[in-house]
């Protein structure tokens, strides 16, 4: 595109703009991801190179206790990234490829930590395994010391292992069995195909999951901030920075420094592995794939899933019962009074507007994610890429150095002097208590950013399996772009698009890095009220309000598929009659 | 039939489509300066080789692409800047593009709901449509439902329904079997003879293009090689590629002989002919084209005697290759009787028959 010839894009462009509604859908994504997301960046990126921040970086890249942050983050990344993606794999290889009993059960289990928020289970390991756990020190009688790496490992690798499941299982179920059978054809062990036909066919796929689970993890504030103890990270270090030191220019400088891998490994991941993989999705699997049958693989393999499997129920049942019980660890008699403080005190407020303000930012995510994904997929203008990358930005930057992003750009008045009007505001201030609504629009924004990009990536994958044709029918049949969007593609693409609300919803309610900075007086996130009865020893009130966000969650989630509709039927069958 | 008395409903005017190309440097002419007439109630087919540019013209006459240069007029009225959706046309496409997500009724009456049609005219004109193309009591399936020959029923009948000023089709039969491919083709022949409604055919299939067309746009590289009936594009072709394409051709070189106002007169096979040619020689020198099957063999010493260096039964007929000393030929002879083979080896007379043929420039 960008070689595009400037007589030929401005003919395509000029095409484009045939259709004013196109035109004014194409103006308002890109300036609301002009606004929302590149500004803040840039702005930050703008504070982190001023002379007051320059200086900085001197210092903190020479100074050993932020180079050891720095490692830190880069040695709990990488953990993280293996041991995800091992279970991940381990996860998908049972399901796609073991003869084996409860694989629904599995399926289900391994998706449980999506909908989980950021604090439940780091609490919950601390309430099973820490000092006083009820399994190291009530069964075995240790004092473990689960703060710090072994402990965050374990945790971020449950919490974000799904996120390589769901990629591994797609690529192994589109792995073309014919493949396999003439690997045996040719004479060669089970175990032989895996090493040599079946691995190096994932081998791409499971260097994306490492990749985007490093990315997860070092962009995690939650975790580190509860279970860091004295392993610190610079997620962590810049929360302390802004709300302990109110340093914005530091927090500028370790965001910007925090950027540079994840930035760098999110590139590597979206446009160097994922064109190199070598699994086609054809959507048309030629059979299905070979079941392994070996005992001494099938077994093994099937008792260490169960085993991660009860260990994830265990910890979700420590969540709900901790929330039931006087003190979780200590003492295990039932009351209420956690509920009874996060219902009828301060949590209502956290609870109502949380829920609110998530309801508001969930069908604006999946339709701007949807909007932009048949820009990018069906129409050619300049900048269609430049379009998708800084719409991913929302999700690849992480959500500290978003909020700090924010900060930065929203807590005054955005105004530009022109030569004859003077001073012109250009947006009124938005976070903060004195923002619009209270900070509530920064923070409803903030939600909506943070999951466009999952909505954008589920539509583009929906779109490109759409016969173009189908659409051009519609409009030949004299429909305009609107009411074949409307009629057609939306209609198509139903899935994707619900897959989108659904992670918008759940994303809302459990966010907490970047919004943290964003909460005000007037507008109470439920993320932040955990966080504080987290950091104040509560644990019963922390999983109280962790049952009830997961409820919402759960509530939510029926209704959208009631209303939007399921998966099923004849919106997978998109070949147009084919 | 003339065209020339009939009314102009589509005009393309010298329209070129540039694509930038693979490496993004350079562009691709996929259509160069066509210039076309088509006329109201024609069926008109526009026929080539892969990738010579029929679907970028059918696409730039649908409005689906910008012509880089060129303008495209519809009775008389300048249609190129207008968006598809404006164009009063419907295009069928090549692998039908049903809504998946609709039924049978739904789908053909899409176009006039968008028109805006009242509710008991939608009902009615659908089920007008259903009967016509043999689609009753199917209107409550979904499109996966069908077999394909269903399928294409369902997308024509889309297509009609809307009453459009032209029907564009781009190879609306190349993704059926070969028997029901026959039999829609016999179906879309029957239904335009009736409705004579303006159509602009696309496809590669030479059978296919001869059975349906009117006339037939020949291209070869984006650019029209000829513009004919089908029988002129097949006995009267004006170019080698033309001949070439179409059936089976046999060049032969030519002597010419003199030239009068009733033709050209010029020994071939060491015979004197005279073919009534239009060619303009202007002294280059000239070759004979022959079909196949205005070449035959007969045990004649008198003939030329030619080598049958192999001979193929294609049941209905037999298909020889042949070498007279200087050349192959393709010689095609029905044998009805199922009893006249020639075998492979022997030396036979050629004759021809000489009102077949037809002179091009070398
Ligand atoms: N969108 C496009 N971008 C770049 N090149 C294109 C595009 N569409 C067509 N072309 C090129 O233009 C030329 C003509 O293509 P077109 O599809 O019109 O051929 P066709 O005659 O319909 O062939 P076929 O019989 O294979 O369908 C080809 O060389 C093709 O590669
Ligand atoms: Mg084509």
């Amino acid at each position: 595109m960008q070689s595009l010839r400037r007589p030929q894009a401005f003919k395509r462009f000029a095409s484009l703009t045939q259709d004013p509604l196109l035109t004014l859908a194409l103006v308002l994504v890109v300036l609301f991801v002009a606004i929302t997301i590149v500004f803040p960046l840039l702005s930050m990126i703008g504070e982190g190179f001023s002379p007051k921040g320059l200086p900085l970086f001197q210092r903190y890249l020479s100074d050993p206790v932020h180079l050891s942050i720095v490692t830190n983050t880069l040695v709990m990344g990488a953990l993280v990234g293996l041991f995800g993606t091992a279970v991940g794999f381990l996860f998908a290889f049972v399901q796609v490829r073991l003869n084996v009993p409860f694989k629904r059960f599995m399926h289900i289990v391994a998706l449980i930590p999506v909908i989980s928020p950021p604090f439940a289970v780091a609490t919950a390991a601390i309430v099973l395994f820490g000092r006083s756990g009820s399994i190291s020190r009530g069964i075995f009688g240790v004092r473990y010391d689960i703060y710090g790496l072994d402990g965050l490992t374990l945790v971020m690798s449950l919490s974000f292992f799904t996120i390589a499941y769901l990629n591994l299982s797609g690529m192994m179920r589109a792995l073309d069995p014919a493949l396999d059978e003439a690997a045996t054809n040719l004479g060669a062990n089970k175990w032989r195909i895996f090493r040599t036909v079946t691995l190096p066919m994932l081998l791409p796929g499971i260097a994306s999951s490492f990749l985007l689970l490093f990315v997860e993890a070092v962009a995690d504030l939650g975790n580190p901030l509860v279970l860091g103890g004295n392993y610190e990270v610079l997620s962590t270090r810049i929360y302390v920075t802004v709300i302990g030191l109110y340093d914005t220019t530091g927090a500028a400088v370790l965001s910007l420094i925090l950027l540079v891998p994840s930035l760098t490994v999110f590139i590597v991941q979206r446009y160097w592995i994922s064109r190199t993989s070598v699994v086609s999705v054809t959507g048309k699997p030629s059979g299905t794939p070979q079941m392994i049958n070996h005992p001494l693989v099938r077994w093994p393999l099937f008792g260490l899933t169960i085993a991660i499997c009860l260990l994830i129920l265990l910890i979700y049942g420590t969540i709900i019962h901790g929330a039931f019980i006087r003190v979780p660890g200590v003492r295990y008699d039932f009351t209420l009074e956690h509920f009874d403080f996060v219902l009828n005190g301060i949590g209502a407020q956290a609870i109502q507007d949380t829920t609110l303000l998530s309801i508001l930012a969930t069908p604006l995510a999946g339709l701007i994610g949807m909007v932009i994904a048949y820009l990018v997929v069906r129409k050619t203008f300049a900048g269609r890429n430049l379009l998708d990358f800084s719409t991913m930005l929302g999700i690849a930057v992480p959500g500290t150095v978003i909020g700090i992003g924010y900060v930065l750009s929203f807590n005054h008045p955005t105004t530009l002097t022109l030569p004859v009007l003077g001073e012109v505001t250009l947006l009124p201030q938005l976070t903060g208590g004195r923002g619009l609504l209270g900070g509530a629009l920064a923070i409803i924004v903030v939600f909506i950013i943070r999951s466009v990009p999952a909505a954008l990536r589920s539509g583009t994958a929906a779109l490109s399996q759409i016969d173009p044709a189908i659409e051009e029918a519609s409009i030949s049949l004299g429909a305009d772009n609107a009411r074949t969007f409307r009629r057609i593609t939306l209609p198509l693409i139903r899935p994707a698009f619900l897959a989108g609300l659904i992670y918008a919803f759940a994303r809302s309610m459990t966010t907490i890095s970047a919004v943290v900075f964003l909460t005000t007086p007037q507008t109470k996130i439920m993320t932040q009220q955990i966080l504080n009865e987290v950091e104040h020893g509560r644990y019963g009130n922390a999983f109280a309000y962790c049952v009830i966000l997961i409820v919402i969650v759960m509530v939510a989630i029926s209704i959208m598929y009631v209303t939007v509709g399921s998966t099923t039927g004849a919106e997978r069958r998109l070949e147009g009659g084919l | 039939m003339s065209q020339n008395n009939q009314e102009v409903r589509l005009k393309l005017e010298n329209i070129t489509k540039e694509f930038p190309d693979r490496g993004g440097s350079g562009t691709v002419k996929a259509v160069d300066d066509i210039s076309l007439d088509i006329c109201a109630g024609e069926f008109l087919t526009l026929l080539g080789p892969s990738g010579c540019g029929k679907t970028t013209t059918l696409r730039l006459i649908a409005g689906f692409e910008n012509p880089t240069t060129g303008r495209i007029l519809l009775d008389n009225q300048d249609v190129t800047p207008q968006p598809p959706n404006k164009r009063d046309m419907a295009l069928v496409f090549q692998n039908y593009a049903l809504f998946p997500h609709m039924s049978v009724f739904d789908n053909i009456a899409y176009g006039l709901q968008t028109q805006r049609v009242k509710r008991q005219d939608i009902q009615h004109r659908v089920n007008e449509a259903l009967l016509m193309m043999g689609l009753q009591g199917l209107g409550d399936r979904r499109p996966n439902q069908l077999s394909g020959g269903q399928q294409q029923r369902v997308a024509l009948a889309r297509s009609l329904v809307v009453e459009p000023r032209i029907l564009l089709f781009d190879e609306p039969l190349s993704n059926l079997d070969a028997k029901l491919r026959v039999q829609m083709r016999g179906e879309i022949h029957r239904l335009q003879r009736r409705l004579r409604i303006t159509s602009v055919y696309v496809t590669h299939d030479q059978i296919e293009a001869m059975a349906l067309s009117d006339r037939i746009v020949v291209m070869n590289a984006g650019k029209i090689e000829q513009i004919g009936t089908p029988s002129d594009i097949y006995h009267r072709p004006a170019t080698r590629f033309v001949a070439d394409f179409i059936g089976r051709a046999n060049f032969v070189g030519v002597t010419v002989l003199s030239e009068s106002a009733a033709g050209v007169e010029v020994e071939i096979f060491k015979r004197r002919v005279t073919v009534a040619s239009s060619v303009r020689r202007d002294g280059a020198p000239l070759v004979a084209m022959l079909r196949s099957e205005s070449l035959t063999l007969r045990h004649d010493p008198a003939l030329p005697q030619v080598l049958v260096e192999q001979a193929m039964f294609l049941g209905s007929e037999v298909e020889y290759i042949v070498n007279t000393g200087s050349q192959q030929l393709v010689v095609v002879e029905q044998d009805p009787r199922g009893v006249h083979v020639v075998a492979e080896g022997e030396t036979i007379g050629l004759d021809f028959v000489p009102e077949a043929v037809h002179l091009l420039p070398a």
